[in-house]
């Protein structure tokens, strides 16, 4: 049976060796809804994904996706049954075509076609490019193509990290949507952003982080800027 | 997406096998270290007052491989691992320092220009 909420962390704590970056954080995702992860540098909120997708174990507490408890489970075991994570930085394979990009993440061999087709209406530009290097695309469009070859792997869980790094505020806003019209078909999207106006605008839920601890927790339009700047900036 | 991928996510996530929470491994392993080298430093110690106790050459190379040997073995593996997590994670303090007092250098040279 599905139960409302796709993603949860529960009381989670994690470390560097002895340090402890993260204490006692619980964060919840449900079905189709978008959670902004916000914080300062160093707040944890990329450890956050870290052991949200897998890649790191915590020492306390526990990962839940659909229910059940997956605290342990490899990055890649995740990945292949569709949690799917954009690490910052993009990570696509700048040696390759845009079109090889997209169909190598492809989650069902015999569907590459519509898999191509679907990613080339979300983002027109990428079928203009497709056999160009994915190396040679500008900042936002290689955002795009990290997007539409995360989107091939058919997730139910997207994690999104730093995805406006670097990028102009049109082309960001134009990626918002798209996440957006992600979320409105079922997708579970949690953003980690450093900007936190940018990705307010789009989210359902925020949790803002600092120093590893979660200091909000809440609807998105109820964060005020006090939260927020006590949040950045200490109080 | 419609609910046959969610149900399709769903059954394979339940799939998964768990391994839970990782614990503190480098403590473990610091703690096994400090007792494997117990361990083989008594062993060499009875292994020694057995020798000692008997004039049997049987029992005494019986006592000289289990006290001498095994003891020995212990301890250094012991030893090693103690070493092993001990100055890791004295090193990663160390470089917190550094990089604590780099910054704080950097701050002081900002300000004094």
């Amino acid at each position: 049976m599905i139960t409302e909420s796709i993603l949860e962390l529960r009381n989670v704590s994690a470390s560097y060796g002895a340090i402890e970056v993260l204490h006692d954080v619980t964060i919840n995702v449900r079905k189709g809804e978008v959670v902004a992860l916000l914080g300062p540098n160093g707040a944890g909120k990329t450890t956050t994904i870290k052991v949200a997708c897998g890649l790191m174990r915590p020492i306390s507490g526990s990962l839940h996706i659909a229910a059940q408890d997956v605290t342990g489970v490899p990055a890649n075991a995740l990945a292949r049954v569709g949690v799917c994570t954009i690490p910052e930085g993009r990570g696509i394979f700048p040696n390759l075509y845009v079109r090889d990009n997209i169909i190598m993440a492809a989650r069902d061999r015999a569907g590459i076609g519509i898999i191509e087709e679907r990613s080339y209406a979300r983002f027109p530009i990428l079928k203009e490019r497709r056999d160009q290097l994915a190396g040679t695309l500008s900042g936002g469009q290689q955002q795009m193509l990290s997007l539409a070859r995360g989107l091939a792997t058919d997730p139910v869980v997207l994690m999104l990290d730093e995805m406006s790094m670097g990028l102009a505020p049109l082309v960001v806003a134009e990626l918002y949507e798209q996440v957006t019209a992600i979320a409105e078909s079922g997708v579970s999207v949690l953003v980690v952003e450093q900007f936190a106006r940018t990705v307010l605008g789009v989210a359902d839920s925020a949790v803002v982080l600092s120093h590893g601890h979660v200091r909000y927790v809440g609807p998105a339009d109820a964060l005020d800027d006090e939260t927020l700047s006590r949040a950045y900036l200490g109080s | 997406m419609n609910e046959g991928r969610v149900e399709e996510f769903t059954r394979e996530i339940a799939a998964l096998k768990t391994s839970g929470a990782k614990g503190d491994t480098e403590k473990r392993l610091l703690a096994l270290g400090s007792l494997l080298m117990i361990a083989g430093v008594v062993l060499a110690v009875i292994g020694g007052v057995q020798v000692a106790g008997t004039t049997n050459a049987a029992d005494q190379m019986a006592a000289i491989a289990t006290g001498g040997l095994l003891g020995l073995v212990l301890a250094v593996v012991g030893a090693a691992l103690f070493l092993r997590y001990s100055i890791g994670r004295f090193m990663r303090f160390w470089a917190i320092r550094l990089i604590h007092e780099h910054r704080s250098e950097t701050d002081r040279v900002i300000a004094g220009k």
